[in-house]
């Protein structure tokens, strides 16, 4: 892999797209950390810095999207909503289609309509960049945003300042929603001229921001014996989740359309892959997101003296607590759920062996059709047991660090399972990519 | 153009907006001194404005002497609108210029210009071999005033002539023999056969057509390889007695069929109780497949048509036969078992280019047509290209008239006939241009049924096309075509001679009338675009039924269930009218999409391609196979040496071992002497060297001998033998193994969408597949010139197996999605809609 980078790098039009994008990447990164204007720079500091020495009691519900802005929402920075609105706005695309026809339509009027459709989910991610933004800016101003945690407001008010507030307050609004359109820009040119889809790579930088000043405070708080321990845990895992993300089941498909003198070519290069893990990441952030309510309900139920009543603390111990064990179980189980659900929502057996039968398709000894996809039905199903429980298992992991590491330290954790997943699917994805465009462009020496 | 409307154009551009064109403001700035200029010229005599044109560089001195030359030499002044097309073709763009603008004349002056500012030799690029000899030869007289020598290609000239037409400063020549020129060119044995056209500046003419439409067929070369026929036939018999929707379904699109689980049971007892999906009976489903495909999918007098015993495609495009084009992959052998006639010999695909590939092998590409703006973002995407929106001359007067839509189709039919008719009692010249053969065919005899007479324009008869499109604006002639009429065709109000002019024009001049839309706007506005020419008067309507196939193909279940209808059977619904639009702009989205995928699968072949011929002008060219040979035979013979003590070792020890059980148990021989046999076979599979090792080693000397005189006294007759010989197993062989890396492409290609389902890009694992196929390809060439130069028998003229190069044919493209089944989130919304039961299935 080390050298395919090498080469990468000699091929100059490779060079270009990498650098390129990391350029691109450093001013997502310059963004995040840029403070918008109106807000204090040393108070969010603080702030940030109390939120993270906190309770895990007090997780706040904005640690994910927190996660996936890179640390730039709680910094209230020009790139605070990274670019969750996008994915949102994608997501509500995709469902008004469902909704309104006209939209079905021109999705299948093919790329006129389907740039059309880009630009509406360009208009709908500024118009929830501003909804967004203003939650955030209120939430931050009655300084519910750092949760309980007791700081000065990041905002500072008029007293202060001398600025009227609703000017302060507008400005931070225009100021996200802009940076939230130059993210989506920025997204777009890197997977114009980069090397990458744009959004995943913004979101693999995002957490992989955070993984030195975490690493950097293990290493503070628990001395560097744990440090090292958990780099070589780090690393096995990563290694593992690699080994398990390029697994794959190969189904041979012949198709009988062509018909070249009495030859036939070898059947080996046509075969649909099904990964161990068919569902991604998803199952684990619908999982721990199902999980967040009740903390949620906690947050509710809190009426400031710390005595929630029998049945919350009991949800307080057992299912809110990442080191309990029922919520381990809860987690793991909901995982593998979500797994197959998933899985039987994105691939669809009977979609799959229509399509082959389309086009003269066929698994060799079996019948197109129904049979065809009973087969793949059954396939799937058993490979989605072994997918499913190593999802669990790699998500449930972190948790255990929790019990080791004498809990309360690591916010983030939760998503220690969701981050290397993603990372290490979008890291396949783009050397996968540099691969295949190495391979378009030098032969290895075929004319020397 | 003023400051706002640049603004605009630039602010249009920004927001990357479809039609976006050239800003004409720098060019028309040119135009006073190209007329100032002009006026100096008219002083000159012919010889002296010859002269001048020799040394003529910038592009107004370029304009104002073409300009001049054309008016000399065929009393055409070339308007400013003309010199405008000039300009920008000499920049580089497409100029969009409506019909009857004088595009000839535009190509002219700019081939000259392009050769002038040296960037010739230029070629011309037509549509067909009737226009390029056409203008090439009513063009002539102004380059030879221009100092320019001419020539023109069309697919009788002989190899002497093709050679001398592009040594010439302009060749007109159609794209697909300049493709198969370069294609021939390619995959020649010997440098003399060579017709060597040299690749550098392009003018396209009908460029959308060239570029676009027909970018994506494939240029190809075939060998002759014999299909099996029998399953073939017999495939065809028994398709022939299969029900439509109960034995077997052709899919929405109307792009492929599948046999139902009904239909394969009465397939497999019809064949005596197989099982057609297990590996031996592989033939039998490949034949089955194929003939459905020709029984359900292809039509006779619509996909093809039968002249003189022989099958032709007609264009889907432009409605013509298209030349020396056939199906691929057995498709065509089934078309001709259908219609109970000859097969012709498959082809092998040998070597391939796709028109647009070839294009791209010209430094400088330029073009013109009437309709360019609806592709010009593809033609920036695929090419590069501008469009320059050209003014023009006189304002046009034609009268566009919204649809007309009737429910069924034989509604429709009644009222196109009333209408011609009516036209017709007026005597009005009417164009009516029919989807297909077969449409033309059945309108003509409805009109003829109530005593209009017609003139029939289809592929059928494509000879007379001149005299009847020199006819059709004539005083109450009514012409029924196909696309045929729709591009490159001049309709002149009054006939040929234009006698009439006034009292057709009276009439308000030619009535074009288009029997439901075409798969594409730009087809429309072609035909339309035969009426009007000049700012002559004209008028244009389509008559669309919703039982139209692109209708039903793409808008089925946008039909209002009860739209609203006049008495008449006219509807008037918005509803149905968007409908019809947008079945369009499917169309137009499925042709864009085939576009863009064949392209992004052909990026890496073309380059392998490329690479490749390389390394075959090497081998053409010069000794290096003889190189290649005198390297590597020591190494081969050792190594087949090698194999065969190996072998014979193999066999005494099996036969020893034999004989010494023989006495032990006499079955037991049996099994031993098969083994060593089949051990015997594997090690050594070619049954020449198969004999006792002594007499090899002779026989091995043989070839090695003249390598060793090599370096003391090898004659040079004798080295100029083992040469050619060497160099023609190399050619040979590198020939056939590009052949089957092309067959091994295309096989991954088709199955490689299935890849998405496992979160893969298919164009990465496309190129996953195809790059160390490749890279494994020269090596295993290689090798095989070896072997097959070790076994040739160096005195005799050596010959390679006899393959028939040179049988021109074309694929068949169907749409294969990159991914069918839509990206995972477009896959959960629908599962979930689905669940919900909003929707239909």
């Amino acid at each position: 892999m080390l050298s395919a980078f090498v080469n990468a790098f000699r091929t100059p039009d490779l060079r270009k797209k990498i650098l390129f994008t990391i350029f691109i990447v450093g001013i997502y990164r310059l963004g995040a950390n840029l403070p918008s204007p109106g807000v204090s720079y040393d108070r969010v500091q603080t702030c940030v810095r109390a939120f993270e020495d906190q309770d895990s009691s007090g997780i706040g519900v904005f640690t994910l999207l927190n996660l996936f802005s890179g640390g730039a929402l709680l910094q209230l920075s020009v790139f605070a909503l990274g670019i969750m609105p996008y994915i949102t706005a994608s997501i509500i695309m995709q469902l008004l289609r469902v909704v309104i026809p006209r939209l079905e339509l021109l999705q299948k009027e093919g790329q006129s309509g389907q740039a059309k459709i880009t630009q509406y989910t360009r208009y709908l991610t500024l118009g929830l960049a501003v909804l967004q933004s203003s939650a955030f800016v209120a939430l931050a101003r009655s300084g519910q945003l750092f949760g309980g945690v007791q700081c000065e407001n990041v905002i500072p008010e008029r007293i202060d300042t001398g600025i009227s507030d609703w000017i302060v307050v507008s400005t931070l609004v225009v100021t996200m929603t802009a940076g939230t359109g130059v993210i989506m820009w920025l997204g777009e040119l890197i997977t114009d001229r980069g090397i990458g889809n744009g959004m995943s790579t913004l979101i693999f930088c995002s957490i992989a921001a955070q993984l030195p000043s975490e690493g950097w405070r293990i290493q503070q708080t628990e001395g560097p014996a744990a440090f090292i321990a958990l780099l070589g845990v780090a690393v096995l895992i990563i290694t593992a989740v690699i080994f398990m993300e390029l697994g794959q089941r190969r189904i041979p498909v012949q198709y009988a359309k062509r018909m070249i003198g009495r030859r036939m070519y070898g059947n080996t290069s046509t075969y649909i892959p099904l990964k161990i893990n068919q569902a991604g990441v998803i199952p684990v952030i619908f999982a721990s997101s199902l999980l967040y309510l009740p903390q949620l309900g906690l947050q509710f139920a809190d009426d400031g003296t710390g005595d929630y009543g029998p049945f919350w603390t009991w949800v307080a111990d057992n299912i809110a607590r990442p080191s309990a064990p029922l919520y381990i179980v809860t987690y793991f189980l909901l995982i593998i759920f979500f797994t197959y659900f998933y899985v039987s929502i994105t691939f669809n057996p009977n979609d799959v062996a229509d399509n082959m039968k389309k086009y003269g398709g066929f698994v060799p000894g079996i019948r197109p059709g129904k049979p065809t996809a009973e087969y793949l039905d059954f396939v799937l199903s058993r490979i989605t047991l072994a997918g499913s429980l190593y999802l669990a298992v790699v998500a449930v992991l972190p948790n255990f660090f929790f019990i080791y590491l004498d809990d309360q330290q690591f916010n983030n954790f939760p998503f220690g399972g969701t981050a290397v997943l993603i990372m290490v699917g979008v890291g396949l994805e783009s050397v996968k990519q540099i691969e295949s465009q190495l391979m378009q462009r030098n032969y290895e020496g075929f004319l020397r | 153009m003023s400051l706002s409307l640049r603004l605009k154009a630039r602010f249009r551009r920004f927001l990357e907006r479809p039609g976006t064109t050239v800003d004409l403001a720098p060019l028309s700035a040119q135009l006073p001194a190209v007329e100032a200029r002009g006026e100096e010229l008219t002083s000159l005599d012919d010889d002296e404005l010859t002269e001048a044109a020799t040394e003529a560089a910038g592009p107004i001195e370029i304009s104002a002497i073409g300009r001049e030359a054309a008016h000399r030499a065929l009393g055409e002044r070339a308007y400013d609108e003309q010199v405008l097309g000039v300009m920008s073709l000499l920049a580089g763009h497409v100029s969009e210029m409506a019909t009857g603008e004088g595009k000839t004349l535009v190509a002219c002056i700019a081939g000259y210009g392009h050769v002038r500012r040296g960037n010739g030799p230029v070629h011309v690029l037509t549509i067909n071999d009737y226009l390029a000899r056409r203008d090439a030869e009513w063009m002539a007289p102004v380059y030879r005033l221009l100092g320019m020598s001419v020539g023109w290609v069309t697919e009788n000239s002989t190899r002497e002539e093709r050679r001398e037409a592009y040594a010439k400063d302009v060749t007109y020549v159609s794209v697909s023999e300049a493709g198969f020129d370069y294609l021939r060119d390619q995959l020649v044995t010997d440098v003399a056969d060579r017709v060597k056209p040299q690749l550098v500046t392009a003018i396209v003419d009908e460029a959308d057509s060239i570029l676009i439409d027909e970018a994506r067929v494939p240029l190809v070369l075939a060998g002759s390889v014999t299909t099996e026929l029998d399953p073939l036939h017999a495939a065809t018999a028994l398709v022939r007695e299969l029900r439509p929707d109960v034995d077997y379904e052709v899919a929405d699109d109307g792009r492929s069929v599948a046999l139902t689980p009904q239909g394969t049971v009465t397939v497999e007892k019809a064949q005596g109780d197989i099982d057609l999906y297990a590996d031996e009976y592989a033939t039998q489903l490949f034949a089955v497949n194929v003939a459905l495909h020709a029984h359900a999918l292809v039509q006779r007098d619509v996909d093809y048509i039968v002249r003189n015993g022989a099958v032709e495609l007609v264009d889907e495009f432009r409605g013509r036969v298209a030349q020396r084009r056939r199906w691929p992959d057995g498709l065509q052998a089934a078309v001709e078992a259908k219609e109970g006639l000859d097969a012709t010999a498959e082809g092998e695909v040998l070597g391939t280019i796709t028109i647009q590939s070839y294009l791209k092998l010209y430094p400088h590409v330029c073009g013109m047509t009437a309709t360019a703006v609806l592709v010009g973002d593809q033609l920036r995407e695929f090419f590069d290209l501008e469009v320059a929106v050209i003014p023009r001359h006189k304002p046009v007067i034609r009268t566009d008239e919204p649809d007309r839509l009737y429910a069924s189709r034989e509604e429709r039919d009644e009222a196109l006939v009333a209408e011609i008719s009516a036209c017709h009692a007026e005597g009005r010249p009417v164009l009516v241009g029919t989807q297909d053969v077969k449409e033309s065919e059945a309108l003509a005899v409805a009109l003829r049924a109530v005593d209009v007479s017609c003139v029939v324009l289809n592929a059928k008869n494509d000879a007379e096309e001149a005299a009847i499109i020199a006819e059709a604006g004539t005083h109450e002639a009514v012409t029924v075509s196909t696309q045929m009429a729709g591009r490159g065709v001049d309709i002149r109000l009054g006939g040929s001679d234009q006698a009439d002019w006034d009292r057709v024009a009276d009439l308000d001049g030619l009535y074009v009338i288009g029997s439901g839309r075409h798969d594409s706007r730009r087809v429309d506005d072609q035909l339309r675009g035969r009426a009007g020419r000049q700012g002559d008067p004209g008028g244009s309507v389509f008559f669309v039924s919703l039982e139209d196939d692109l209708v039903v193909r793409h808008a089925a279940d946008m039909i209002p269930s009860s739209p609203r209808i006049h008495a008449d059977g006219l509807i008037d619904d918005s509803d149905v009218d968007y409908a019809v639009e947008h079945a369009q702009r499917v169309a137009e989205g499925v042709n864009f999409e085939i576009h863009r995928n064949t392209w992004r699968y052909h990026v890496v072949v073309e380059q392998q391609r490329q690479d490749l011929a390389t390394w075959r002008e090497e081998l053409l060219t010069t000794d290096a196979a003889l190189t290649l040979v005198d390297e590597r035979l020591p190494a081969h013979l050792a190594e087949v040496e090698a194999k065969a003590a190996a072998e014979a070792d193999a066999e005494a020890e099996a036969e020893a071992e034999a004989e010494t059980e023989t006495e032990a148990d006499a079955e037991a021989e049996a099994d031993a002497k098969a083994e060593a046999e089949t051990e015997a076979e594997e090690a050594e599979p070619d049954p020449e060297t198969d004999t006792d090792p002594e007499a090899e080693a002779d026989e091995l000397e043989e070839p090695e001998e003249p390598e060793e005189s090599d370096e003391s006294d090898e004659s040079d007759e004798e080295r100029e033998l083992r040469a050619r010989i060497a160099r023609s197993i190399a050619l040979f062989h590198l020939d056939r193994g590009w052949a089957e890396h092309l067959a091994t492409l295309a096989e991954v290609r088709e199955g490689v969408h299935l890849r998405a389902l496992g979160r893969l890009d298919p164009l990465d694992e496309f190129h996953r597949a195809a790059v160390p196929a490749f890279t494994q390809l020269r090596d295993k060439i290689e090798r095989r010139i070896v072997e097959t130069y070790a076994e040739a028998d160096i005195s005799e003229d050596w010959q390679p197996a006899d393959v028939n190069l040179l049988r021109p044919s074309a694929t068949w493209t169907y749409l294969v999605h990159d991914n069918p089944f839509g990206s995972e989130l477009e896959r959960l919304v629908s599962s979930v809609s689905r669940r919900l039961g909003s929707r239909r299935r």
